[in-house]
């Protein structure tokens, strides 16, 4: 019977030795390098990280909060145009064309946002033309506000994907139900729908959360160079310096924000399942 | 609550045509039941009647006002759904509530208006319940309460007891009988269940592949079947086609048909139940009796509690009896039904011409 066992364990041992060579260890290693120096425990690494890169770090928690706002504002909006829309056909042509970002990367986006957004980019251009705009009062959204523009633009895709998909699981009676009592299309997505797809809903803003954090491509073509992510500053650190430490600190602030959205996703969900049970 | 009437309705999906020209009337306070095998349109039919698909043509009255082009909010039809459909994430009370809470009623009346509610559908004490929390027999009153909660003009079940096993079924069916007799509301509900259609209906409307066949009294559409359809779908189980060719009965079985006014030459389709055949073991000859004579062996019976049904064979053809005794295999019977338990029908061929009130009884 043990040896049973320990042939069980021998079948997860390719998968376990896969995580920890390429995921434990380098977490930990990186993790182990912020805070020493030489073998000995230090704080100056972070100290150093935060005098240099404070503003940047605020820099990025506005940037991905904005942009997970806007998320949440966009994909339920079209979540739920697919869900209670009347007009099916326009929905069908909804359905395709939200997914396409899904299979663009994020360094093709920031390079089309790049073109698109510029002063004399593809979106101004076309202002132009039709005689909107003269070339006098074209600006550019290569900033702050072209980094939330893309994050958005391409983040939207998943977070509207798996958010439809929830609601697609809703039975379908629950919605008729609630029409036949009289309930208009947005009093039962605020009422009906929302409350019991608030765990998708989680999941997708937490996941963007962290997919956003550690995107270099997009702070690097579209951010203006200061204040910018701290994926940037990150790459900066190493290769323009070399200091692994300093880099390692801004990594483990990193980690924090998304641990402290992860604690406060995972404290609300406990709590919703608390009152259900 | 108050008449629905339905005129000449249309509805289909795409090119397709699921429901055509129904017209169907439901009196106020009165109950009809919607009967038919399943993919009859019975709950597109529903569907249509609340606004959830849209009509191709006709007209839906309710009273006075047509609502054929409402929305399903502005109906003032409710449902009740086979999947009960209820919040999960609501108790008892806020769903039932739900309804007026959307017609902006004040708190207080709601409260009041959901308690008396509860005590209607005998759950009170249940209020602030999680309906996750609760039986299926229970979640079906927590609908049934919500759907009458905001006072329709029409009340709607669609296949309302299916999901629920044996036992609570028929305590639920008989609750929500005795619940639209006490405060008479207009109701239609779909069924494929032929006694569930019988228990609880004023009128029966019997449906196949989008046409009515037959609306009446249960004791009318259980009598005096209209169609062979509606014979066969009412537990008129076995059947056979007038007249015997001699080469489906062997030379020592036998089926007569006798003092009835169906002549050896009229073609047309019987129908009868097993519950309607008296099955004697021995074999006399007795030519005064009228109706259907059959004669043949016993393939094989079943027990169904207080008595056996017994298969028997005659020829090419099989007849169900019931009978009290169990009886063993390639026994000799005779069945015989009487005159006015056959369900006679035209052949299919013929009364396509002729019209559903030319098929003969006797």
């Amino acid at each position: 019977m043990q040896q049973k066992e320990a042939q069980k364990l021998w079948l997860i041992a390719p998968a376990a030795l896969m995580v920890s060579l390429f995921f434990l260890y380098p977490l930990c290693f990186s993790l182990y390098s912020a805070v020493t120096l030489d073998g000995a425990l230090t704080l100056s690494h972070l100290d150093k990280a935060f005098e240099l890169y404070s503003k940047d770090m605020l820099f990025t928690v506005i940037i991905v909060l904005v942009s997970v706002m806007l998320l949440a504002i966009l994909s339920i909006s079209i979540a739920a145009l697919i869900t209670l829309s009347p007009f099916r056909s326009v929905v069908g042509i909804l359905g395709f064309l939200y997914r396409l970002p899904l299979f663009i990367p994020f360094i093709v986006a920031a390079q089309m946002m790049r073109t698109f957004l510029a002063k004399n980019g593809l979106m101004n251009n076309a202002f132009v033309a039709s005689g909107l705009m003269t070339p006098m009062d074209t600006i550019s959204f290569l900033g702050w506000s072209g980094i939330i523009i893309t994050f958005v633009w391409k983040q939207l895709a998943f977070s509207t994907l798996l958010i439809s998909g929830a609601m697609a699981a809703l039975d379908d009676a629950q919605i008729r139900a609630a029409r036949n009592l009289g309930a208009s299309r947005l009093r039962i997505l605020f009422g009906i729908i929302l409350p019991q797809i608030a765990p998708s809903l989680g999941v997708a803003l937490v996941l963007s959360t962290v997919t956003m954090m550690s995107v270099l491509s997009v702070p690097m073509m579209i951010g203006t160079g200061t204040p910018t992510m701290i994926s940037a500053d990150m790459a900066f650190r190493v290769d323009s310096y070399g200091d692994y430490h300093v880099a390692n600190a801004l990594g483990l602030v990193s980690y924090l924000i998304c641990a402290g959205l992860a604690w406060f996703y995972l404290r609300q969900s406990l709590k919703d399942k608390g009152a259900a049970a | 609550m108050t008449r629905l009437h339905i005129d000449n309705l249309q509805v289909g999906y795409g090119n397709k045509r699921i429901l055509n020209n129904i017209s169907l009337t439901v009196e106020q306070g009165e109950m009809m039941a919607l009967l038919g095998p399943s993919g009859c349109g019975k709950t597109t039919l529903l569907n249509a009647l609340c606004g959830f698909l849209p009509i191709k043509q006709g007209d839906i009255f309710v009273g006075q006002r047509t609502i054929s082009h409402l929305p399903a909010e502005k109906r003032n039809i409710t449902m009740v759904f086979q999947s009960y459909a209820l919040w999960p994430h609501m108790t008892v009370a806020q769903n039932i509530g739900y309804g007026l809470k959307v017609q902006k009623i004040k708190q207080k009346e709601i409260q009041t208006r959901v308690k008396a509610l509860l005590d209607i559908v005998k759950l009170t004490g249940l209020e602030e319940e999680k309906v996750t929390a609760l039986s299926g027999g229970q979640r079906q009153r927590v609908a049934l309460a919500r759907a009458l909660a905001i006072r329709p003009d029409v009340l709607v079940l669609d296949e309302p007891l299916s999901n629920l096993d044996a036992k609570v079924r028929l305590a639920v069916r008989h609750e929500i009988k005795a619940l639209q007799k006490q405060l008479g509301f207009t109701s239609l509900i779909v069924t494929h269940d032929q006694e569930e259609a019988l228990v609880m209906a004023d009128r029966v409307a019997i449906l196949n592949q989008g046409n009515i066949e037959q609306v009446g009294t249960p004791e009318a559409i259980y009598h005096a079947p209209a169609s062979a359809f509606v014979a066969d779908f009412m537990g008129a189980d076995n059947h056979l086609t007038w007249p015997i060719h001699p080469s489906m009965v062997g030379d020592s079985l036998a089926i007569t048909l006798t003092h009835t006014d169906v002549s050896q030459q009229r073609q047309c389709q019987i129908y009868f139940r097993s519950e309607d055949v008296s099955l004697s073991p021995r074999l006399t000859d007795d030519d005064k009796i009228s109706g259907l004579m059959i004669l043949g062996e016993v393939m094989h019976s079943a027990f169904l509690g207080h008595d056996y049904r017994i298969s028997v064979r005659c020829g090419a053809h099989t007849f169900q009896a019931n009978y009290q005794d169990n009886l063993p295999e390639a026994t000799s019977v005779r069945l015989h039904v009487p005159a006015h338990a056959l369900h006679i029908f035209d052949h299919p061929s013929e009364a396509s011409n002729a019209p559903l009130s030319n098929a003969v009884s006797v």
